[in-house]
């Protein structure tokens, strides 16, 4: 066993070195799955993830071929959950892939950063749906409105949308998007506060609903607040946003040696940013749910009258949770206007409510790792691979009429995973221990 | 001042009268029981004393306190802590975490330093997981305090949710059937428990049960429910020997005096 699956990862080193690309790196995807799968001792499970780590990352750069992402996102997702691999090579390892493999794939092709920055935003947004679904319980429908509001929160003062209906030197200059990340939070939370007043007092399928509508509320109002006074002018969008400027950016990343070009710059720095930010929400989110805070969002959820009856007011509880799940979605939300200088309502839509949703699903509720690799496979499956296999079929069956293109079935598709996952795994890909009772029990 | 004291208290669904305006009052430091047959009105009763229910007429004091129509949450921090009669657990966290919840209100952390986990949350967290601890060696469950609250055996669960009851510090408790299910040595255990409850405690006890053995010895005195009103109060012996109660609920195999 263990010999084959050195074998196999030393020959996906050797395929990158000859042929790097997509047939290699699907091979290198093999590799991968016997070395989570088959029978190793911990030491051999190490090396070898050692060795497809760098087989992953130059792949990556040799050919800029995404599949190695998803491979490298495997590989991250092995050293989180397989056991008895020693803590220091599991965060050495996994700081190497996220600090060093991804930006240098990314210089290699700029796509990748942008596929890391989705999947960063999305993850912190999942793992900020999962204090309010996983936790709490509460099933919202209309995640998505307190990321219109965290975005149009900077994209309204970060542009001359302002102008409309302030006196004022606008746009407002970059560096104070830090100042409204932090007026982000307040915003959100308070977007929070006021459709949780209503919606909280439901239960739920009758809470999904309500909060499906309201969210929906947000987002015409984002399309139709451009008359009387043009607050968000409406369906066109709000462009361009500032974002913040990055000499000291630039100059720090010379003196590491990096040398950083027009286009590189902003995507390597928002990258780092997005990963600061995850690395702060998970913390957010582990502290809360070792607190009274998270174990009184879980005992609400498994029983309210019990929880009441422990002296846990219902709903001043269920509004925190929702608060929070919305103000880590509102600091996203600005880091989203910036690092697109774009935002349109069309951004907010049911479907990304869903989306983050079944991220969150997809990942296992409750669970952190979890979150971060649904995030993950759902937004590589949007952005890339759906439609990297359309343009497979596109030219390589011309005849085939546009209609049938697989990029028109990314919802089928997504469907289609999500109903296979709630038959073959309901408790998640990585599950936590508690929704992992529950499934044992139901 | 009494423990509870509750005068007239009315309870209606639709057409049916529950709790058909009952008063009665219970002595600090008692052991009072609830009795009455299935359906007279007892677990309701109990509910309208932990807030779950308003009541439609009548008056709750707790320790002089007035809490009619109160919400539980806060008839909880008024310092009554109460069990269920189909034990609510919160089965998929561990023996620990459900104590844990139980002290909910006396871990005084606020929002921003559990999110940052500062000094101060640490410190609170381990002292009510300390606290949480010795309560566990208190009843008898420190081996089982990383389990699975749904895992542990009947008894022990049983066990468990008089443990997290007693993790909000009560002044007053409420058993809605503690020996429900359990065997003859296990009542008497049971029995013993209570009693150190009261006596080592402090803690004023009131009890619906269906037992009458452990009912007639622990008791100091006995109310009983019938089609949601009381039709007698008082000590075990002028409970058992009423003519009323005889004939509506124990029955004239119990009126030979066994019971």
């Amino acid at each position: 066993m263990s010999t084959l699956s050195l074998l196999l990862s030393l020959a996906y080193l050797g395929l990158v070195f000859l042929a790097p690309g997509a047939l290699s790196n699907l091979f290198g995807l093999l590799a991968l799955g016997a070395t989570a799968f088959l029978r190793l001792s911990p030491t051999w499970r190490t090396l070898n993830l050692a060795l497809l780590t760098l087989a992953f990352t130059l792949g990556l750069v040799r050919s800029g071929n995404t599949l190695g992402l998803i491979g490298l996102v495997g590989i991250l997702v092995a050293l989180t959950t397989l056991p008895r691999i020693p803590g220091g090579i599991r965060v050495l390892l996994g700081l190497a892939i996220l600090l060093l493999s991804v930006p240098m794939a990314g210089f290699a092709n700029t796509f990748i950063f942008e596929l890391g920055i989705q999947i960063g935003i999305y993850a912190a947004m999942a793992l900020g749906l999962n204090v309010v679904v996983g936790m709490a319980g509460l099933l919202d429908l209309g995640y998505a409105a307190f990321f219109a509001v965290g975005a149009y929160t900077w994209a309204i003062f970060g542009s001359e949308q302002a102008k409309n209906f302030m006196q004022g030197n606008f746009p407002l200059p970059g560096e104070y998007m830090y100042l409204f990340m932090g007026i982000a939070i307040v915003t959100t939370a308070l977007t929070g506060l006021l459709i949780g007043l209503p919606a909280l007092r439901l239960r739920g399928d009758y809470l999904a609903i309500v909060t499906l509508g309201l969210g929906e509320v947000v987002r015409i109002l984002a399309n139709n607040l451009d008359h009387p006074i043009n607050f968000t002018n409406g369906p066109q969008g709000i462009t361009p946003v500032q974002r913040p400027p990055i000499e000291w950016f630039r100059e720090l990343m010379g003196s590491l040696g990096v040398r950083l070009d027009q286009t590189t710059d902003y995507q390597l720095f928002f990258y780092l940013l997005v990963l600061l930010m995850i690395g702060l929400v998970v913390l957010a989110n582990v502290n809360l749910a070792n607190s009274r805070f998270g174990r009184a969002w879980v005992a609400i959820r498994e029983d309210e009258v019990a929880a009441r009856s422990m002296g846990i007011p219902l709903l001043p509880t269920k509004l925190l949770a929702f608060m929070t799940g919305a103000a880590f979605s509102g600091v996203m939300g600005v880091i989203f206007a910036a690092q697109r200088t774009f935002v349109s309502p069309e951004s907010f839509t049911l479907l990304a409510s869903i989306t983050i949703l079944g991220m969150v699903i997809l990942g296992g509720m409750g669970s952190i790792p979890g979150a971060i690799l649904g995030a993950a496979a759902l937004t590589i499956l949007n952005l890339d691979v759906l439609k990297t296999f359309s343009e497979f079929v596109r030219t390589s069956l011309p005849q085939i009429p546009s209609q049938v293109d697989p990029a028109k079935y990314e919802r089928l598709v997504f469907g289609l995973i999500l109903v296979l996952m709630m038959i073959f795994r309901p408790q998640g890909l990585i599950p936590e221990k508690r929704h992992k009772a529950e499934m044992e029990e139901a | 001042m009494k423990a509870l004291e509750v005068t007239q208290a009315t309870k209606r669904f639709g057409g049916l009268v529950a709790v058909n305006n009952v008063s009665l009052s219970v002595n600090q430091g008692e052991i009072f029981s609830v009795i009455g047959p299935n359906g007279a009105g007892k677990t309701t009763f109990f509910n309208l004393l932990t807030g779950i229910y308003p009541p439609d007429e009548g008056k709750i004091l707790l320790f002089g306190k007035d809490v009619t129509g109160l919400p539980p949450d806060r008839i909880a921090k008024e310092g009554v802590g109460r069990t269920f009669q189909n034990i609510r657990l919160f089965g998929a966290m561990t023996v620990l975490e459900n104590l844990l919840v139980g002290m909910h209100i006396h871990i005084r952390v606020p929002y921003f330093h559990a999110l940052f986990r500062t000094p101060l949350a640490r410190r609170e967290e381990r002292r009510a997981e300390e606290e949480a601890k010795r309560l566990l060696e208190y009843v008898g469950l420190s081996q089982r305090k990383d389990e699975l609250a749904k895992n542990l055996p009947y008894g022990e669960q049983r066990k468990l949710e008089i443990a997290r009851a007693l993790a909000l510090r009560p002044r007053l408790l409420l058993l809605d059937e503690p020996a429900a299910g359990m065997n003859p040595r296990e009542t008497e255990e049971l029995q013993a428990f209570i009693q150190r409850l009261r006596e080592e405690l402090g803690i004023t006890i009131v009890l619906i049960e269906h037992d009458m053995r452990l009912v007639m010895r622990i008791s100091d005195r006995i109310a009983v429910l019938e089609y949601g009103s009381k039709i007698a109060e008082g000590s075990p012996e002028e409970v058992r020997t009423n003519p009323r109660v005889i004939e509506a609920y124990l029955g004239k195999g119990a009126a030979g005096g066994a019971a």
